[in-house]
């Protein structure tokens, strides 16, 4: 690495691809259903015609752009735009409603921007020692790293846990519908086969998410969002100011993004629920956390753009893929002719820096154009009168879910997971428990199959999953995370009660 | 008369077959969508994707690759037939999926259902362990083997596939006991293996040709050793009657029109016989086939014999 | 003893059915595990079936103790929400006899009419049948064409 190739990247013919990639990126991130895996898809044969550096920044800034995009749905419509951006509904849907839309839009663009560059940096400086953090994570540690993810149920569910636990087993029954991935039955389908391909993660996402919103808007004649009267222009500098504040929660959040981006079996709906739970346990008692909290936003916005650098650390050092939309990377990259390993780094190793540095170019051109675009974004958001938004959305989760696998029964799937969904959290059960177990129910699930099988070869069940230090690090943090809260809450009384006795 | 009679057939017989011609010639007119059942970055993905480039070049028209993964491939295939007939949709298929699956459970299509008009390429099977695995050699695998049943570990993609139907087999032909872990694809199969969590993987020649020197392959499922890796016995050699793995091809829609299935063929068949893409399937670990279509029905029939003896016998199918 | 009742309120009846539907569900599951082949796919759906049964058992338990006043579905015109859902879902049945752009017609002329709440004219029809057909028609082109999606 050196300055030829930072030189290298700054032709203009790899900015403007850049430039295109996020803008592109963004745009098609921020459409529900439209993901980063098939923008890419869509644009690998196009690369096949220019230099293979050329291509990689051209398909790493759409990947980029796309996962920040994703957060203008979660934030404006409480829709992710894509699974990375699930965390960010929680506090950025409430930030909106309650008229703080365009700075949480900001907000997310700066948490995007600067988790985009760590992962990057991490790819940059650290890729082949970093990328035996894939190797080391075993079945044992995928399957606890899902229930540290699940333990977010427990806080997530405010007021109810024992519905957001049932909620949660609701997810995980549903992610085992259809063909079981490793095992060779057909799971609760009864018999009717539009069923056998399970439920696609990103239309219940769609469904469970969107549909409860629509119902809820047409239902009464009141406003989709807040609007503060005399709004000020794009809110940048109480965003950054924000921003400073909370640079620990970003640095935490990028560097989780980051490892857990390495994880070939995990990626960036991991990575930011991760992050969430880890900003939410170290949060200072006055945050709110789930009810529009900045702080929830940035941990789950600078982890999943720190994912897109950490990902491409296995994908190059190892070949393979981090995330589904490096795979298609890896795929065009092996058609280009280039071949992935450790030796990438040494010996063709302009090509990779060259695009290492193009990254950090998308990630930083990010900045001014996220702003950009997530201010008409919300503008039209806010503005449009709510009888063209409504059907306009509800076009927008058809046409979405009907294309990630080009299926009618997936939108019919979406449309009544979404509308039980609505009954539902109507009476306490909400829908993030529920998506928490779609997604990592297999996770959990491939994770203990395989760990039992391989356990009970080798004859050391318990060594097998209480016996591995990563897997004891991950159980002692979720015991941190469950029984935190509880002390904190019990210290915070205690000295409440002592201020009473003094003041008596 | 007579005469200006032969001079009018010929002529509307010459323009009739000039019709055909350009017909056959302008059959691409138009992209060709080509649905792979899979996620991005399996061998289904990247063969396509080498292909895509060479169709351009060749036809002139874009073969747009797109996903739709389920079901371990069955929610494509249970679709095919209901997609647009006119040879402008087609769809990877792969052995012995459409054989193993519909015989197991009713999964929306039979195997018949499949019109399979070529089949390019298959990845041998192979044992994969890491570079510094004890195991230097297939001997020292079957001897661990042997001395602990059941204790030697091998990671695979997922069950009642081609890595697990060969795990079957070979624990029977060389009288041994190892224990099958199912992985989610590939990708993680191989992870799985680089990372030591299991003790060897049951993979493709392609883990080999992506993993270079950090793996060693043991021994490879095909008639004669792979160009690619000289060093490399075959399971026939080393006395284990063993050739196999996963064969890909493409299909169409039932009802497209018999002429169209064969400029279909024909056209992956001129892709198959160009030298630069059988070199790049070669170097990417791949093993070259050649079924086009007026040779289907024998290859399909032959295959589905083998593999549904394979399965019973290994008593998948109940 | 009245006085108590009537400060609790009616019983939650909306959790009590959910929670019951969802031991069913559990149920369902732990039937359904008993026709597959592998015991690997057996043990991960019959824990979380197990799971969903006792912690639903609990809900209930809770809820007859405690009900929560605020669960219900609230005030909101259900022609509305009825119309928005039947209308997706009708657009959905159409689309393979009718191609897509018809069939999301009749989603998208749904949610129209039951997201206006203040009265439709000529004027306010036009525009927004007008502004519609711009907008099924971008995202068309743009899915279609830029995408490459085989829409119906």
């Amino acid at each position: 690495m050196g300055l030829e190739h930072l030189a290298n990247a700054l032709t203009l013919t790899n900015l403007a691809l850049a430039l295109f990639g996020v803008v592109a990126g963004t745009v098609i991130g921020s459409i529900p259903g439209l993901s980063a895996t098939m923008a890419v898809a869509v644009l690998v044969p196009i690369t096949f015609s220019m230099a293979p550096a050329s291509a990689l920044i051209l398909l790493g800034a759409i990947y980029t752009g796309a996962i920040y995009g994703g957060a203008y749905s979660a934030i404006l419509l409480n829709t992710p735009g894509t699974p990375s951006a699930i965390g960010t509904t929680f506090d950025g849907y409430p930030m909106a409603k309650r008229g703080d839309g365009d700075l949480a839009v900001a907000i997310a663009c700066f948490a995007s921007v600067f988790g985009g560059i760590v992962g990057a940096l991490a790819l940059l400086l650290l890729a082949p020692p970093l990328s035996s953090v894939a190797l080391a994570f075993g079945p044992v540690e995928y399957l606890w790293l899902s229930i540290f993810g699940l333990s977010l149920i427990a806080s997530l569910s405010t007021g109810n846990v024992l519905k957001g636990l049932a909620g949660g087993a609701l997810g995980m029954l549903l992610s085992c519908v259809g063909v079981a991935e490793i095992s060779a039955d057909i799971r609760l389908t009864f018999g009717v086969s539009p069923m056998i391909g399970g439920i696609e993660v990103v239309g219940a996402l769609i469904g469970l998410y969107c549909i409860p919103v629509l119902i809820d808007l047409v239902a009464t004649p009141e406003r989709h969002l807040k609007v503060e009267q005399g709004v000020r222009a794009v809110r940048v500098r109480e965003a950054a100011l924000i921003a400073w504040r909370s640079r620990l929660n970003l640095l935490r959040s990028s560097v989780i993004g980051t490892v857990i981006g390495i994880l070939p079996g995990a990626g960036g709906s991991v990575a930011g629920l991760v992050a969430y739970s880890e900003a939410k346990r170290t949060a200072r008692p006055d945050q709110k956390f789930g009810d529009g909290e900045p702080d929830g936003i940035m941990a789950t916005e600078s982890a999943n753009n720190a994912t897109v650098g950490g990902g491409f650390i296995p994908t190059l050092v190892l070949g393979i893929p981090g995330t589904p939309p490096d795979a298609v990377i890896l795929g065009a990259l092996l058609v280009q002719g280039v071949r992935t390993g450790p030796t990438l780094f040494d010996g063709g190793g302009s090509i990779v820096y060259t695009f290492i540095f193009g990254l950090f170019i998308a990630t930083i051109l990010m900045l001014p154009t996220g702003l950009l675009i997530g201010r008409y974004a919300y503008k039209t958001i806010v503005t449009i009168p709510k009888t063209i938004l409504v059907p306009a959305v509800g076009f927008m989760t058809i046409i979405g879910t009907f294309a990630i696998r080009n299926s009618v029964s997936d939108v019919i799937i979406m449309i009544v997971l979404g509308s039980v969904g609505w009954v539902l959290s109507r009476f306490g059960f909400a829908a993030s428990p529920i998506v928490l177990g779609l997604i990592l129910g297999p996770i959990a699930e491939q994770g203990f199959v395989q760990a039992w099988i391989i356990g009970d070869a080798t004859g050391n069940l318990a060594g097998m999953f209480f016996g591995r230090p990563i897997s004891l690090a991950i159980i002692a943090f979720t015991i941190l995370s469950l029984v935190y809260p509880v002390i904190q809450s019990r210290r915070a009384k205690r000295t409440l009660a002592t201020q009473a006795n003094l003041n008596d | 008369m007579l005469k200006l009679k032969s001079v009018k057939t010929f002529v509307f017989a010459s323009t009739v077959s000039l019709a055909a011609a350009t017909g056959a010639l302008a059959f691409p007119d138009k992209p060709i969508d080509y649905i792979i059942p899979f996620g991005p970055g399996g061998e289904s993905d990247i063969s396509a994707r080498f292909q895509q480039p060479y169709f351009k070049e060749k036809f002139g028209q874009d073969l747009v690759v797109s996903y739709k993964p389920g079901g371990g491939g069955a929610v494509g295939w249970a679709q095919l037939n209901s997609m647009t007939a006119d040879g402008y949709t087609i769809m990877g298929v792969n052995l012995p999926h459409i054989v193993i699956q519909p015989a197991q459970k009713d999964v929306g299509y039979t195997t018949d259902d499949i019109n399979t008009f070529y089949m390019f390429h298959y990845t041998p099977d192979a044992i994969v362990v890491t570079a510094d695995s004890p195991y230097q050699s297939l001997d020292d695998l079957i001897a661990d083997a042997k001395a602990n049943p059941g204790s030697v570990t091998m990671s695979g993609s997922g069950k009642a596939t081609a890595n697990h139907l060969a795990q079957i087999r070979f624990d029977k032909l060389a009288d041994i006991k190892t224990t099958y872990v199912p992985f989610k694809g590939t990708g993680a199969s191989t992870t799985a293996n680089l990372g030591k969590q299991v003790k060897a993987q049951w993979g493709y020649t392609t883990v080999g040709a992506a993993q270079g020197d950090a793996v060693r392959m043991l021994a490879v499922a095909m008639e004669e050793r792979h160009p690619l890796f000289p060093d490399v016995p075959t399971f026939k050699e080393l006395g284990y009657d063993m050739v196999g793995g996963a064969y890909r091809g493409m299909a169409a829609p039932k009802d497209t029109p018999p002429e169209t299935i064969k400029a279909l063929s024909d056209a992956f068949g001129a892709i198959n016989a160009d030298e630069a893409f059988r070199k790049q399937m070669l170097d990417g670990g791949f093993a070259m086939l050649d079924v086009d279509s007026a040779g289907m029905a024998d290859f399909m029939k032959a295959r589905k014999e083998e593999y549904l003896q394979a399965a019973t016998e290994a008593g998948l199918l109940n | 003893m009245i006085e108590t009742t009537a400060k609790t309120g009616r019983k939650d009846v909306g959790t009590l059915i959910i929670a019951s539907l969802l031991i069913g569900l559990g149920l369902i599951t732990l039937y359904d595990v008993t026709t597959y082949s592998d015991s690997d796919s057996v043990v991960f759906p019959s824990f979380v079936a197990y799971a969903l049964i006792f912690c639903s058992v609990l809900v209930i338990i809770y809820s007859w103790l405690k009900p929560n006043p605020h669960n219900g579905f609230g005030t909101g015109d259900w022609w509305r929400r009825f119309l928005l859902v039947a209308s997706m879902l009708a657009a959905c049945l159409a689309m393979p006899l009718s191609g897509f752009l018809p069939a999301t017609a009749i989603a998208f002329a749904g949610g129209l009419i039951a997201a206006r709440h203040e009265g439709w004219d000529a004027r306010s029809a036009i525009i927004f049948a007008l502004s519609g057909v711009f907008i099924m028609a971008g995202f068309y082109s743009l899915f279609r064409f830029a995408l490459g999606v085989p829409l119906p």
